[in-house]
C-alpha cells in the first residue's frame, strides 16, 4: 500500500485511508483533508522531511509521521 | 451591540479588527497568530459597537488551546452578531466552519476577505447566491488594503435588527433522524443558551468537553453511545468521520453552486515560493535571510547608537560642574540620565530595525515556510516545525514567544518549546550581546555567542526529549500563500511592539537605575554584592560589583548591562574587565532565570510548578555553562 511518503513531486493522489487516532483524523478534517479527496504533491518528503500538499487550492504541510499514516493511490 | 469576528486561522480577522479599531492586535501571515482575544469599542455615527477579535479556529471542535478559547467565547452567548471572516481563496474549506456556526443560531454576517487573492486563483464567487443559501448578508473585503471594511458595520446592524439568523443546512435524512433523536433527550436545565442541534451534533462527533458534561446524565450518554454505534455499523466508519464527510459534501455542494473557477494567474509568487522551500536552496536562503537581518540590525543599530551615547556621556561628564558631586541630587540625576540613555541609546537603536525585519518576515509569510524547512531538524530535538514560530518570536521578546506556544497541540510540546524559548536571546539580551561582546570584542564573537546559544538549545532539547518522549505524530500545518506586506501595516506593527518597550520597559530601566544610585549613595550595594560574591567572584570570576547588576537583570535583562557601566563607574568597560569576563557576564545574562515579564507569561501558560522548574533549570544551566566557558577560555584564550 502506498502512503503519501512514496509519491513523487507533482503527482495527483486520492486519499484512501487515514490510520491513527481521532486526534489526527479531526485535525486533518479541519484542514479540509478527507478520505476520497484528491490532492497534489507539491514537495515530496526529502531526508525525512515534511510533505507539502495542495488541497483545493491551498497548501498544507504534513510531517513525516502524519504522512506515513495516510494511504493513497495515484490518479490520472 | 457586540460583534465577534470568527474565522479560520489566517483568514484576516485581526487585520479587519485593526482596520476598524485602530492598531490593537498583532497580525501575521502565520496560522494561529492571535492567541488571546482583544476587545475594542468603536463608535460609528451614534452607535457604539464592541468588537471582539478571537483566535482563529478551523472548526468548533477545538484542537489546540487557542481554539478552545474562541469556542468558549462563542458559546458563552455574549455576542449579538457573529462576523464569519473567510479567506475567500480557501472558500471550500472555510465553509465547514460556517456550517457549524449556523448551528449556534446567532445573527451572522459572512465576510469574504482576500477576495483579490481568490480572483488571482481564478475564482469568481456569486455573493447573492451565497447570501440566499444562508439567509444572511455576504460582503467582500480586502482587509490589508482597507477595501470594503465600511460595509461590515452596516451589514452587522442589518443582521442584528432584522435578526438574520443563518439557515441550517441539512445532512442526509438518516443522519438528521439520529440528530433529532438526541435533541429530544438533551436535558433542558443545563444547556439553556446553546441550541440543541449543536449539542446533538457535537455529541455525535464525540466532542470531549460536551461528552464530559453529559456524563451527569448516564441515560443520555448511553443513548448517544448507542446511536454512535448504529451509525458506525451502518456506514462502516467512525461517527465523527461520517459527520465530517457529510459536512464536507455539503460545503462542496455549496462551493460548486456559488463559485466559477477560471484560469488561475500564474504568478511569480509561485516561483519565489518554490525557491524558498526548495530542498537544497531553501536552507542557504534561510541562513542568508536570518544572517542578513542580524547584520542589518547590528549595522543600523551601531550607526544610531554611537552618536546618541556620546551626547549622553558628555551630559553626565558635565554633571559635576552643575550639581555638587557626592550629593544625593547628583546621584539621582546621574541614575536618571543613565537609565534614560540606556533605553534611548542602547535598546531602541537595535529594537526598531529588528522589529521591522521580524514584521516583514511575518507579513510575507516566511515563518510557516521556515517551519516547513526546519521540521526535520526540530524532530531531532523532539519537536516539530510549528515550534519554530515561538522560537523566532522569542528573538524579539520571550513574552509573546512563550504565549505563541499555544499554537502547539500537546502540553508536552508546549512545555519543551516554552522552556527552550526562554533561552533564546531576546532583543534585551541582544543589546547586551552587541553592547558588551560586540562593541568590545567584535562582531564575530557576538555571532559566535548566537551559534553557541543555538547549540545549547539543541542539546537541551535532545535531553528533554529523552525524559519526555514524543507521542504526537508531528506537523500538520497550513502554509498560507506569500503576501506582499503593506508599508502601513509594517510601521504600525513595529510601533505597537515598540510601544510596549517604551511604556513598560523604559520606565523600569530609569527607576531601577535611580534605585541603584540610591543604593550606591547609602552604600547598601556593597552589602548585596558581598552576599553574592561566592557565586560572582569564585564561580564566575567576575568583579564583585557585578553581583547587584545581575540581580537587577531579572527585571529586564538589558538592565544588567546598563547598570554595569554605572556599577563599574566607567563608560569604557574594557579598562576594568577582561574579554573573558565580558564573555562570561554575557553568557550568564543570556541563560540565567528569565526576566519578570517572561516568568509571568510562563506562569500563565505552564503553571507555577513548571515555571519554578524552568527557573531553577535555567539558573543551573547558566552557572554550568559559564563555568565550562571560563575553563575553556583560560586554557585556549
Amino acid at each position: 500500500m502506498k502512503t503519501l511518503l512514496n509519491i513523487d513531486n507533482g503527482k495527483k493522489v486520492k486519499i484512501l485511508k487515514i490510520s491513527g487516532g481521532k486526534g489526527i483524523r479531526q485535525h486533518l478534517q479541519c484542514l479540509g483533508i478527507h478520505i476520497g479527496d484528491i490532492v497534489t504533491i507539491k514537495k515530496s518528503s526529502f531526508l525525512g522531511g515534511p510533505v507539502l500538499l495542495e488541497v483545493n487550492g491551498y497548501d498544507v504541510a504534513l510531517g513525516k509521521g502524519v504522512a506515513s499514516r495516510i494511504e493513497v493511490e495515484e490518479v490520472e | 451591540m457586540r460583534i465577534a469576528f470568527v474565522g479560520q486561522p489566517n483568514a484576516g480577522k485581526s487585520t479587519i479588527f485593526n482596520g476598524l479599531a485602530g492598531y490593537k492586535t498583532i497580525t501575521a501571515n502565520f496560522p494561529g497568530q492571535t492567541v488571546h482575544y482583544t476587545v475594542s469599542k468603536v463608535t460609528v455615527g451614534d452607535e457604539t459597537f464592541e468588537i471582539v477579535d478571537l483566535p482563529g479556529i478551523y472548526s468548533l471542535t477545538a484542537i489546540d488551546k487557542a481554539e478552545l478559547e474562541s469556542r468558549k467565547y462563542i458559546l458563552s452567548g455574549q455576542t449579538d452578531v457573529v462576523v464569519n471572516v473567510i479567506d475567500a481563496s480557501t472558500l471550500s474549506r472555510s465553509l465547514e466552519l460556517t456550517l457549524q456556526l449556523t448551528e449556534l443560531q446567532v445573527p451572522m454576517v459572512i465576510c469574504l476577505n482576500m477576495i483579490d487573492e481568490a480572483r488571482r486563483k481564478g475564482m469568481e464567487i456569486d455573493l447573492n447566491k451565497l447570501s440566499k443559501i444562508f439567509g444572511v448578508p455576504v460582503i467582500e473585503t480586502v482587509a490589508n488594503k482597507g477595501i470594503g471594511l465600511d460595509k461590515i458595520f452596516i451589514s452587522a446592524k442589518e443582521a442584528h435588527y432584522k435578526r438574520l439568523i443563518p439557515k441550517i443546512q441539512s445532512f442526509h435524512k438518516d443522519i438528521e433522524e439520529k440528530i433529532e433523536e438526541i435533541e429530544k433527550i438533551i436535558p433542558k436545565e443545563n444547556f439553556l443558551k446553546i441550541p440543541k442541534r449543536y449539542i446533538a451534533v457535537k455529541l455525535l462527533e464525540g466532542d470531549e468537553e460536551l461528552t464530559e458534561e453529559i456524563k451527569k446524565y448516564p441515560e443520555v450518554l448511553n443513548k448517544v453511545r448507542e446511536i454512535r454505534e448504529e451509525i458506525k455499523s451502518s456506514h462502516g466508519r467512525h461517527t465523527d468521520t461520517v459527520i465530517s464527510s457529510e459536512r464536507h459534501a455539503l460545503t462542496m455542494n455549496i462551493f460548486e453552486a456559488v463559485t466559477k473557477i477560471g484560469e488561475p494567474l500564474k504568478s511569480t509568487r509561485e516561483k519565489i515560493d518554490d525557491l524558498l522551500t526548495n530542498r537544497y536552496l531553501g536552507y542557504p536562503l534561510l541562513f542568508l535571510i536570518l544572517f542578513g537581518i542580524f547584520f542589518v540590525v547590528f549595522e543600523i543599530g551601531k550607526l544610531i547608537e554611537d552618536p546618541l551615547i556620546s551626547i549622553f556621556d558628555s551630559f553626565i561628564q558635565q554633571l559635576p560642574g552643575i550639581v555638587k558631586e557626592d550629593s544625593l541630587t547628583f546621584f539621582i540625576l546621574k541614575g536618571l540620565l543613565e537609565g534614560f540613555s540606556g533605553g534611548l541609546g542602547v535598546a531602541i537603536p537595535y529594537l526598531i530595525p529588528f522589529f521591522i525585519g521580524l514584521t516583514i518576515l511575518e507579513d510575507i509569510g516566511y515563518l510557516p515556510r521556515m517551519a516547513f524547512l526546519m521540521d526535520t531538524l526540530m524532530h531531532r530535538i523532539g519537536l516539530h516545525g510549528k515550534s519554530v514560530l515561538p522560537f523566532i518570536i522569542s528573538y524579539g521578546c520571550n513574552v509573546p514567544g512563550v504565549m505563541a506556544t499555544r499554537i502547539l497541540e500537546s502540553p508536552r510540546d508546549r512545555f519543551i518549546t516554552a522552556t527552550l524559548s526562554v533561552l533564546i536571546p531576546c532583543a534585551a539580551r541582544t543589546t547586551v550581546i552587541f553592547g558588551l561582546v560586540g562593541a568590545y570584542i567584535g562582531g564575530i564573537a557576538a555571532a559566535g555567542l548566537y551559534i553557541f546559544n543555538l547549540f545549547v538549545i539543541m542539546i537541551l532539547g535532545a535531553i528533554l526529549t529523552k525524559f519526555i518522549p514524543e507521542i504526537r505524530p508531528g506537523l500538520i500545518m497550513e502554509i498560507p500563500p506569500l503576501r506582499i506586506p503593506t508599508f502601513k501595516n509594517v510601521l504600525m506593527k513595529t510601533w505597537l511592539r515598540l510601544k510596549d518597550f517604551i511604556l513598560v520597559a523604559w520606565p523600569l530601566l530609569i527607576i531601577s537605575s535611580i534605585i541603584l544610585s540610591f543604593l550606591e549613595y547609602f552604600k547598601i550595594d556593597a552589602m548585596i554584592n558581598l552576599a553574592f560574591s561566592p557565586l560572582v567572584s569564585w564561580i564566575l570570576g567576575l568583579p564583585e560589583q557585578t553581583g547587584l547588576t545581575l540581580l537587577f537583570g531579572i527585571l529586564r535583562k538589558e538592565l544588567s548591562m546598563i547598570m554595569l557601566f554605572q556599577a563599574m563607574d566607567t563608560t569604557d568597560l574594557s579598562k576594568v574587565m577582561t574579554n573573558t569576563q565580558l564573555i562570561i557576564f554575557t553568557i550568564f545574562t543570556i541563560f540565567y532565570i528569565p526576566c519578570i515579564g517572561t516568568i509571568g507569561a510562563l506562569i500563565r501558560e505552564l503553571g507555577t510548578k513548571k515555571t519554578l522548574i524552568v527557573s531553577i533549570l535555567t539558573i543551573l544551566l547558566a552557572i554550568i555553562l559559564s563555568l565550562i566557558i571560563r575553563i575553556l577560555l583560560s586554557i585556549f584564550g
